[in-house]
């Protein structure tokens, strides 16, 4: 990640503009073991006050690591209820970075926001649709399983 | 236009910094050797 994805111009800009960036050592005291690091790299999402709610092991290219981290601003909001905001950064991935490995995730949480919204099960149903359509070997698309049926 | 990442290297700052700027925070852990 240090020598091809964060030299990146498009990522030094997006993090930049939108993250606060935290660098740590994988065995820093207390932290690794807070967050129970086991491997690197770890990127984990946290909230203002420090609450988890996102995380990748492995290497990420630049095409792959400003979507992870769009779809990780999105999960915040998800988890925060804010359904508005999670779906504008979720709208903005699935435009900007379709082919991602963030977007059958975001695919599958825009349905829940859309549902949790409306109260309506139809964005459920286009949700497995829509993955089983452009993403058949998803592990979300085999989430989204159940509800073909709605 | 930033040329590298501008790296926080504790959680206490990069905590202040994301309740300021009402930003997340990307915490990367790394090996560095």
């Amino acid at each position: 990640m240090g020598a091809v994805t964060f030299p990146d111009s498009k990522v030094i800009d997006f993090i930049t503009q939108n993250v606060i960036p935290l660098q740590l050592p994988h065995d820093h005291k207390p932290l690794a073991d807070q967050f129970q690091v086991k491997w690197t790299p770890t990127l984990v999402t946290l909230d203002k006050d420090g609450k988890e709610h996102h995380r990748t092991v492995g290497f990420l290219a630049p095409e792959d690591l400003i979507p992870s981290l769009i779809l990780g601003r999105a999960k915040i909001h998800f988890d925060h209820e804010n359904f508005e905001e999670a779906l504008k950064s979720l709208d903005a991935l699935l435009r900007d970075y379709p082919k991602s490995g963030a977007a059958p995730e975001a695919i599958f949480i825009q349905g829940v926001c859309l549902y949790k919204t409306s109260h309506k099960p139809k964005p459920l149903k286009d949700v497995y649709e829509k993955l089983q359509a452009e993403y058949p070997e998803s592990e979300w698309t085999k989430r989204a399983y159940p509800y073909r049926l709605l | 236009m930033a040329t590298e990442i501008q790296w926080e290297r504790t959680l206490d700052k990069a905590l202040s910094r994301a309740k300021a700027e009402h930003k997340p925070i990307l915490m990367f852990f790394h090996n560095p050797e």
